[in-house]
């Protein structure tokens, strides 16, 4: 096997969208007329992942990660560009592809909304043809990691959001695919559930080295799980390396705070590259006098705000 | 004022909302004309074989008239409130509803009042038109047309009214599916939709005259052919009593009930 | 291994699954017990309803274009029997556009099984059962009263006749629920085409032949009841579309599956 778990070279999607116009005139032209334009849902996007990463796959709303997400299934086929997911064309035969992958799309639960967990991880094991074998060592691997006894007998529909979303994870990795797609696996949930589905994605991905593609809102996600990540706007993407390169690649700020002699703070924000922290403080040296000093990083959340709001890209 | 304004700003938006639905619409005028010459041939074949012309004081005309101008009304009182409304309510979606500065039924009713216009000018007249123009002069051309109108919104919201009492049940059963058959069943039977009550069983027709449904489909036909004195006041306001009798009815019944309901939503969280 | 996975998706494979599915299903539905009983009961009135209908128009009309009574009840309960399959195992159609419309319909598209198999295994519907014993009974009854013969022949033809009928009413309802990959408001699709059921139960005979054309090769309701009864009802002048019903069945089952494949492959998945 080769070491890539996904290639995507030069990928483009366009969607045909209906212009709709605005009122009562409007609507009576539509009945009419066709007015398309096209929109560019991921234009140009590169990237490789490797087998066993977390890749954290940002960006803000509508910027092309559930469409990238999409055409990685065999969900959608590109308009341009080649893709290669295990070692396959994905939309050229999504069935072979879905055999590979596990997926997690947002809060819609893939389970049989009227069964118990058990019988919808049944029926995954007789439907992926998982060996009786390597179906009861998965069931011991997520005992060992979570607790499963209060939701396995439990229909689905009568779960907590974040049982249903610990369900569904545990679902997409039954059949041990090479890939596991997580799409906001934690929107909506609260912070110790948060906690609990993190440490099962990681313990996930260490004992089967599965490969995560995680997009998120959620930099807790990020900063827990991923040391790469992608970010794409507008369909393009615009950085893609490690974590912490992240943070001085847009400049590597870090905030200074001052305790002055009247007990008052002060705050600076540096920017490494041009000038360093000791400067800084020698220079305010010469006019005050500095009790105290705290250094803070910039919180990977702040960086990307920076570069959703459109700062410096790349 | 501003509350008629507030109101017909629904009425608007329901206009463009089902106007969107362009294609839609280009299907059910399609759909609807196929429907009816499967009618019209299944009574055709009906009274060629009878061997005679009037079959309980009805002519093939008469029960043509009736039962395309039904299938028009049909359309234009087709109201999927049961649907709607267990959605709402298995989503949660329903307490949005309830926090609106407006009351559930009210909203809902003028929601779906856009629809209703639509469908009168789509479906409806020119249904009318065409069934008019081809029968040549079956159809009376005078008051009954006005007097049509205003059996027609009766009609209009006794059928309202009979959604807004069955869809509440909802909260009781979880059984969209059934409920919502059992109400178009009976409605349909027993409303004469699909046979005029002309065509029933001397019993069955005694019965349903008790009944709220033919309130919905059987006067207003029956006003607007002018059928059974109708043409004149004192055939005519009976009819329309009915009917104001049963809006009257209806709606205490479907208000007393709903506010039952609702606080069932509110007891238990949605 | 791969390879071998992959060739164990037989039809046996979805069989089994399919099996396996309806047995968890048919088990928790025994938790709505209420849904089951209200939803029972309301298959059995509009089936009653149906009937009543039936009745009135005979009451008043004794034979329809040379169909007499038990005639037409032959109909009518072919008719139901062959509608029966539609109602327990396609039933998921209905929702399949507000599955389209909210973006949920992708979860289908995950599994390295067939997506139309996958939506329609998700639902089966008890209640279409009440519907087959109603049609099963009024079936019989004209089956003896006409005096068609017991043999092994007829039976069999029976059941084959009954089999592939249905299958223009599930390829109707696939055709009508794919138009929701197209258009918004395909609800009403839907409900036209399962309002045409209603004239499956009578003569194709009453149409006139622009008619009896739409029927038999467009829109093939005809074929769901009248076409295959011929061969009961008048065994000495049986059409030849009536002996091949069973075959342009399949070839119509085959075509609205493409259709219905053809739309998930169209279709954008923006609704997310």
């Amino acid at each position: 096997m080769n070491s890539e778990a996904v290639v995507m070279k030069n990928i483009s999607k366009e969607f045909r969208v209906l212009n709709r116009h605005e009122g009562l005139k409007g609507s009576i032209h539509d009945l009419f007329s066709r007015d398309y334009r096209t929109v560019k849902a991921v234009d140009d996007v590169s990237l490789t992942v490797n087998r066993g990463e977390i890749i954290g796959y940002l960006g803000p709303n509508g910027a092309g990660k559930s469409t990238t997400i999409k055409i990685m299934t065999g969900v959608l086929e590109p308009s341009a560009g080649e893709i290669m997911v295990n070692g396959r064309v994905p939309y050229k035969d999504r069935t072979a592809n879905a055999e590979h992958i596990g997926v997690v799309f947002g809060q819609r639960s893939q389970l049989w909304w009227n069964l118990p967990l058990i019988e919808s991880f049944n029926l995954l094991r007789d439907i992926y043809l998982v060996p009786e074998k390597e179906y009861r060592e998965m069931l011991e691997l997520y005992r060992s990691l979570v607790d499963l006894e209060p939701i396995l007998h439990k229909p689905v529909r009568q779960m907590s959001l974040g049982q249903r979303t610990l369900s569904d994870i545990l679902a997409a990795f039954l059949h041990n695919p090479g890939i596991v797609f997580l799409d906001e696996p934690t929107i909506g949930l609260d912070v110790s559930m948060k906690a609990k589905i993190r440490e099962l994605i990681r313990g996930l991905n260490e004992a089967k080295e599965t490969t995560v593609i995680l997009t998120t809102h959620d930099m807790g996600d990020v900063d827990a799980l991923c040391r790469r990540i992608i970010i794409i706007d507008k369909g393009r993407k615009i950085y893609d390396n490690d974590i912490g390169h992240l943070k001085s690649y847009f400049g590597s700020y870090r905030t200074l705070r001052m305790r002055l002699g009247d007990d008052s703070w002060v705050e600076q924000v540096i920017d490494e590259k041009e000038t360093d922290v000791m400067h800084v403080m020698q220079e305010m040296q010469k006019e005050h006098r500095i009790k105290d000093i705290q250094l803070q990083e910039i919180s990977t959340e702040e960086v990307i705000r920076k570069i959703y709001e459109g700062g410096k890209s790349a | 004022m501003t509350k008629i304004r507030r109101l017909t700003a629904l009425t608007r938006a329901g206009i463009i909302e089902s106007l969107q639905f362009r294609l839609g619409t280009a299907v059910m005028l399609f759909g609807n004309l196929i429907y009816l010459a499967l009618v019209y041939f299944l009574w055709k074949a009906i009274y060629d074989s009878s061997g005679t012309d009037m079959v309980n004081g009805m002519t093939f005309h008469d029960t043509m008239i009736y039962l395309i101008l039904a299938t028009a009304i049909f359309n234009l009182l087709e109201m999927f409130i049961v649907w709607d409304m267990s959605r709402a309510i298995q989503s949660g979606e329903i307490i949005i509803h309830l926090l609106k500065p407006m009351r559930y039924r009210l909203y809902t009713f003028w929601s779906y009042t856009g629809a209703h216009v639509n469908n009168f000018f789509l479906a409806f007249v020119p249904t009318f038109i065409v069934v008019a123009v081809i029968t040549g002069g079956a159809i009376p051309m005078g008051m009954n047309l006005l007097y049509f109108m205003i059996s027609l919104i009766l009609a209009l919201i006794v059928n309202f009214n009979i959604e807004m009492l069955v869809a509440p049940i909802c909260l009781y059963t979880e059984s969209t599916w059934g409920i919502n058959i059992v109400k178009e069943t009976i409605v349909l039977l027993l409303s004469g939709a699909t046979i005029p009550l002309a065509f029933f069983p001397e019993g069955l027709r005694q019965a349903v005259e008790f009944l709220p449904f033919r309130a919905v489909y059987d006067i207003p036909l029956t006003v607007l052919l002018a059928k059974n004195g109708t043409d004149t006041l004192a055939g005519l306001l009976p009819k329309l009593g009915i009917q104001a009798l049963w809006v009257v009815v209806l709606t205490v019944c479907g208000n007393l009930f709903w506010n039952h309901a609702v606080k069932k939503i509110t007891v238990n969280g949605g | 291994m791969e390879l071998a996975r992959e060739r164990k998706r037989g039809l046996s494979f979805y069989l089994s699954i399919y099996r396996k599915i309806l047995i968890q299903d048919l088990k928790s539905k025994m938790s709505f017990r209420t849904d089951f009983i209200i939803s029972t009961f309301g298959m059995v009135l509009t089936n009653v309803s149906g009937f009543i209908t039936f009745m009135i128009l005979f009451h008043n009309f004794p034979s329809v274009n040379g169909w007499d009574y038990n005639h037409m009840l032959f109909l009518y309960g072919f008719s139901l029997i062959a509608l029966t399959p539609v109602q327990c195992f396609f039933d998921n159609n209905w929702n399949l556009r507000f599955m389209v419309r909210s973006g949920d319909f992708i979860k289908y598209c995950f599994r390295p099984i067939n997506v139309f198999f996958y939506f329609i295994s998700e639902v089966f519907d008890v209640k279409g059962l009440g519907q087959f014993a109603f049609g099963l009974g009024t079936f019989i009854y004209a089956w003896a009263h006409i005096g068609i013969p017991v043999t092994f022949v007829t039976i069999a033809e029976a059941v084959l006749f009954l089999m592939t009928a249905s299958l223009f009413m599930i390829a109707l309802m696939n055709f009508a629920a794919a138009t929701c990959f197209w258009i918004i408001n395909s609800g009403y699709v839907m409900v036209i085409m399962f309002r045409f059921k209603d004239f499956a139960k009578y003569p194709a005979s009453i149409f006139n032949s622009v008619f009896r054309f739409i029927f038999t090769f467009i829109i093939p309701i005809a074929f769901v009841a009248y076409y295959p009864s011929l061969v009961f009802v008048t065994p000495d002048r049986v059409p030849l579309l009536s002996w091949l019903s069973p075959a342009i069945g399949a070839l119509f089952f085959w075509l609205s599956y493409k259709f219905w494949m053809l739309g998930v492959r169209k279709y954008d998945f923006t609704g997310s």
